[in-house]
């Protein structure tokens, strides 16, 4: 199979582990099974990394990825994914994790995005606005 | 009458003549017998000196065609020939005047010339060193100007660097500031307020 060809099978089987616009692991589990069944290893194994891949983008479209300084709440957390949910159109979990070189605030990232309300960003921002 | 008849005439006289003194001189008184009588003392008598003319005659004649014309046309051509050299000495004098004055002419054309080309050749020196002048200080101008942008951007260079290592150096102390003096309460209302941050 070309590249293109494995790309675009993988983007197929993504597709099919979408369930509400979310990943399925019922899904994923029964798109592995009927691969394994119908494909060889040497087949599978360029076709699998690509799934893989566009698995964990689609997770990552469907987190907002939270580093923070000090406690956050659980509902605080749950406001930040609220919002970003509302602002993509879709569905966003929040996935939290302590980083006190934040100094305070936090940093949410979504996909690609990356929203920073940190302390340590405003004094870097600061030391390049001095310099 | 000729020559030659003169002489034959001339002889009947002279025998006349010896002849007739003896009859004819107690005869012959006054001046002119005085006058011959000396001549004839002298020993000039009239048929002899007429002789002596003719033969005179002949010789100045002969003279006078065979030596002294040709001699008179020679200092004539010698004359001549002296007239034309000195009218030619003249010529070559007045042709050398003038070649004199021309070259006379020529050498003050010359000197103008070198005057005017040696009034040239200072006049280009002096521009070339005028524009050495200035060359050399526009190139110190350069030269100085690009020192003192040198020395400008070191300027500036350094005190970004002392500024932004002040800035770095403050900002630092401030995270260990922070870092120190923040306790979870005071993180967890800085979260509260930057959540809120974010829903506006």
């Amino acid at each position: 199979m070309s590249a293109a060809s494995v790309r675009a099978e993988a983007k197929r089987l993504l597709a099919l582990s979408l369930e509400g616009g979310a990943v399925s692991s019922e899904r994923v589990g029964a798109v592995l099974a009927a691969l394994a069944k119908s494909r060889s290893a040497h087949q599978l194994r360029p076709l699998l990394r690509a799934y893989l891949t566009n698995i964990r983008r689609e997770l990552a479209r469907g987190e907002a990825r939270i580093e923070h300084a000090g406690p956050l709440a659980a509902a605080d957390a749950d406001a930040i994914a609220a919002h970003f949910a509302k602002v993509l159109g879709r569905p966003v979990r929040p996935v939290a994790r302590r980083n006190d070189a934040l100094l305070a605030g936090f940093r949410v990232r979504v996909a690609d995005d990356v929203t920073d309300l940190s302390a340590s960003l405003r004094l870097a921002n600061l030391a390049k606005s001095l310099s | 009458m000729s020559f030659l008849s003169v002489l034959l005439a001339a002889e009947p006289a002279k025998a006349a003549a010896q002849a007739a003194p003896a009859a004819a001189a107690p005869e012959a008184h006054g001046p002119v017998a005085d006058i011959i009588s000396l001549f004839g003392s002298f020993g000039v008598d009239g048929p002899h000196l007429l002789v002596q003319l003719i033969n005179f005659a002949i010789l100045a004649f002969i003279l006078h065609r065979f030596a002294i014309k040709p001699a008179l046309g020679q200092m004539e051509e010698r004359n001549r020939l002296i007239e034309k050299g000195l009218a030619d000495a003249q010529a070559a004098t007045q042709r050398l005047a003038d070649a004199q004055k021309a070259s006379d002419a020529k050498l003050n054309a010359a000197s103008d010339e070198a005057a005017k080309i040696l009034a040239d050749a200072r006049h280009a020196a002096k521009a070339a060193v005028e524009a050495a002048k200035a060359e050399a200080t526009a190139a110190q101008t350069e030269v100085i100007a690009k020192a003192k942008a040198a020395i400008e951007a070191d300027r500036v260079k350094m005190l970004a660097e002392v500024r932004g290592e002040v800035s770095r150096l403050v900002v630092e102390t401030a995270a260990k500031v922070l870092e120190q003096q923040l306790d979870d309460a005071t993180r967890g209302r800085l979260n509260e307020a930057a959540v809120k941050q974010l829903a506006r």
